[in-house]
C-alpha cells in the first residue's frame, strides 16, 4: 500500500514538473537530458530488440505453418503474424528488452547515487531530483518505447517473410497484400496503446525503486532485482488487463 | 564585534531525533551568529551528521525547532525549502559528486541549474572555484579519475559556487594531507572573516578545529548520548572541567567513555555464561 500511494505520489510529480512547472516559472525538465536518455533507452537498444523480433518472427512463422499445413491453410500464415506480432508479441517483448536493458539500469544507477548522497546533494542544491534524473527517463522511455515497438514489428514481418518466401511458396507480394489486408487500424492501436503504457510503468517503476535504496551496494542490487521481477508481473497483468479491455471495446472479431 | 548585534543565522531548540526507540538527538539546543565557525564535536556515531541532516532539512526531527535566517524549517514545504537552500552550500563528507558528470560541470550544476548566467560567465566561476581549492586544470575529469581528497575538494569548491550566506561542511579535511588541510581551514577562514560567511563544519581533526572555529559545541557519548555536553568559546572547551571533553580534545584512549562499549564482562560474552555458576573450566 506505501509502495502504491509512493508510485502515484511520484507520478504526480512527474507530471508536474513536465507540464505545469514550465508554466510556473519553474526550472524545467532539461531537453537535453531526455535526448541523452532517449539514445540509451532507445537507439542502443535496437540490436537486442531486432534480435528478439526476428526470431520470433521466424518462430512464428514456423510454428503457425505447422498447424495451418494441417488444414490447408499456410497462406494465413502471415495474418497469424500481423495480428499476434502487432498486439502481443512486439509490445511484450520489446517490453522485456527494455526492463533488462533500462530499467534495470535505471534502478541501478539512481540507487546508487541515492547510496553516495548524491541525490541529497541535488536536494541541497536546490535542484529536485524528480526534476533532473526522474523525469527525463521517464519521458524518454514513454517516447521511445512505442518507436522500438514499430521497429520491432517490422522486423518481426522480416522474420516471417524469410519463412513465407523461401519456404512456404508465399511470395514478397503474396505476404505483403495478405499482411496489409489483415490488419486492421485496431490491431495497431491497441499495440500501441500497450507500448505507452508499459513505457510510463517500467520507468516509473524502476526509477521509484532506484530512489527507494537503503542500504549500501548490496541493497542497490537487492533493488534492482526487485525492480525487475516487479517490471515484468506489472507488465503481463496489465497487458491482459489492455486486451480485455480492447477485447470488450471491439467485441468479438467476426 | 558584539555578540548581541549581530544576526542570528541558526536557531536550534530542543532538537530530539528518535529512529524507532533509540534516540539519537535529545534535546539539542544553540545559536549560530552571522560570521561564525561553529564546530560540531563528537565521537563516531554520536549524531553530528544526523544533526547536519537536520539543520539542512533532508531530516525532519520527531520534536523541537530549528530557524535559519529567523524562518522556522522543521514545518516549511519543500517548495519553500528549496528556495531557503538556494542560501546554503554543502559540503559531504565523500563529496557527494555526481559521477556522471566532469569535475567542472559538478561546480557548475548549481549555477547552471539555480540561476541564468552566461556560459562564458559560468566557466569563468568554474575555474575561479576549482583555483580556490588548488585544482585548476581538472574541469575535464570525472569524479571516478581522481582520488578521494580531490573530490571532498571539489565538493567544497561546488558548495561555495553561489557564494552562499552559510556553508555547512561534514568532515571537510578527513583523509587530506597536512598542508591540504591548512589549506581549506585558510579557505574556511577567509569566507567567513571576509565575506562574513557563517559556516557550521562537522569534524574529527582537533587542530583544524581550534584554529578555524570561533564556536563550538560538543556531543556526548555513552549515557549522554544526543546531548550537548560543552558550549562555548574554543577557550571555553579547552578549559571545560569535564572529564569527558578532555578526554575527547586529547584523544586520550580510556577515560570517562570507557574502551569497551559492551555492558557486560567482556570474558562472560566470550564464554557464553556465567562463571558465577561454577563452571568448571
Amino acid at each position: 500500500m506505501v509502495a502504491l500511494r509512493q508510485f502515484l505520489t511520484l507520478n504526480a510529480q512527474i507530471l508536474y514538473w513536465t507540464f505545469v512547472a514550465p508554466f510556473a516559472g519553474k526550472p524545467t525538465v532539461r531537453i537535453d537530458a531526455i535526448f541523452q536518455q532517449m539514445v540509451r533507452i532507445g537507439v542502443q537498444a535496437v540490436p537486442m530488440a531486432a534480435l528478439t523480433s526476428l526470431s520470433i518472427g521466424l518462430t512464428l512463422a514456423m510454428q503457425g505453418s505447422h498447424e495451418l499445413a494441417r488444414m490447408g491453410a499456410t497462406s494465413y500464415v502471415p495474418d497469424l503474424l500481423s495480428i499476434t506480432l502487432l498486439r502481443e508479441l512486439a509490445p511484450l517483448l520489446t517490453g522485456v528488452v527494455v526492463i533488462g536493458r533500462s530499467g534495470s539500469a535505471i534502478t541501478a544507477e539512481l540507487g546508487t547515487m541515492k547510496v553516495s548522497e548524491e541525490i541529497e546533494a541535488l536536494e541541497v542544491m536546490s535542484i529536485n531530483p524528480i526534476r533532473f534524473l526522474v523525469a527525463p527517463r521517464v519521458i524518454a522511455m514513454i517516447i521511445m518505447l512505442p518507436c522500438l515497438v514499430v521497429f520491432s514489428n517490422y522486423i518481426g514481418f522480416v522474420g516471417g517473410w524469410l519463412i513465407c518466401n523461401f519456404a512456404l511458396d508465399i511470395n514478397t507480394t503474396a505476404y505483403i497484400m495478405r499482411l496489409v489486408e489483415s490488419a486492421d487500424m485496431m490491431d495497431l492501436i491497441s499495440g500501441m496503446t500497450k507500448s505507452f503504457v508499459f513505457g510510463w510503468l517500467i520507468s516509473v517503476i524502476s526509477c521509484q525503486s532506484g530512489l527507494g535504496v537503503t542500504g549500501g551496494a548490496e541493497g542497490v542490487g537487492r533493488s534492482t532485482t526487485k525492480s525487475v521481477v516487479l517490471c515484468i508481473l506489472v507488465m503481463l497483468v496489465v497487458n491482459a488487463i489492455l486486451t480485455g479491455m480492447f477485447f470488450i471495446i471491439e467485441g468479438p472479431k467476426g | 564585534m558584539s555578540e548581541n548585534n549581530r544576526e542570528t543565522v541558526i536557531e536550534v531548540r530542543d532538537l530530539v531525533r528518535k529512529f524507532g526507540s533509540r534516540t539519537v538527538l535529545n534535546g539539542i539546543s544553540f545559536t549560530v551568529e552571522r560570521g561564525d565557525t561553529m564546530i560540531i564535536m563528537g565521537g563516531s556515531g554520536c549524531g553530528k551528521s544526523t544533526l547536519l541532516r537536520h539543520i539542512i532539512g533532508s531530516l525532519r526531527p520527531t520534536s523541537g525547532s530549528i530557524k535559519i535566517f529567523g524562518e522556522e524549517t522543521t514545518t516549511m514545504s519543500e517548495e519553500q525549502m528549496e528556495k531557503l537552500r538556494l542560501r546554503f552550500g554543502m559540503n559531504f563528507q565523500f563529496g557527494a559528486l555526481l559521477q556522471s558528470l566532469t569535475v567542472g560541470e559538478n561546480v557548475a550544476l548549481p549555477l547552471i541549474e539555480n540561476s541564468k548566467v552566461d556560459p562564458a560567465i559560468v566557466d569563468l566561476v568554474v575555474k575561479m572555484k576549482l583555483e580556490l581549492v588548488g585544482l585548476t586544470g581538472f574541469e575535464n575529469l570525472k569524479p571516478a579519475e581522481i582520488s578521494g581528497g580531490m573530490r571532498k575538494r571539489v565538493g567544497l569548491a561546488r558548495a561555495v559556487a553561489l557564494d552562499p550566506e552559510l556553508l555547512f561542511s561534514d568532515e571537510p579535511t578527513s583523509g587530506l594531507d597536512p598542508i591540504m588541510t591548512a589549506v581549506i581551514d585558510q579557505l574556511t577562514m577567509d569566507l567567513t572573516q571576509k565575506l562574513h560567511m557563517t559556516a557550521v563544519v562537522v569534524t574529527h581533526d582537533m587542530a583544524s578545529a581550534f584554529r578555524i572555529g570561533t564556536k563550538m559545541i560538543v556531543l556526548g557519548a555513552g549515557k549522554r548520548a544526543g546531548t550537548i555536553i560543552a558550549h562555548g568559546t574554543p577557550d571555553d572547551i579547552k578549559n571545560s572541567p569535564d572529564p569527558e571533553v578532555q578526554q575527547f580534545i586529547r584523544g586520550e584512549p580510556d577515560g570517562p567513555v570507557p574502551l569497551k562499549l559492551a555492558p557486560e564482562d567482556y570474558i562472560d560474552r566470550l564464554l557464553g555464561h556465567d562463571r558465577d555458576k561454577g563452571v568448571s573450566y
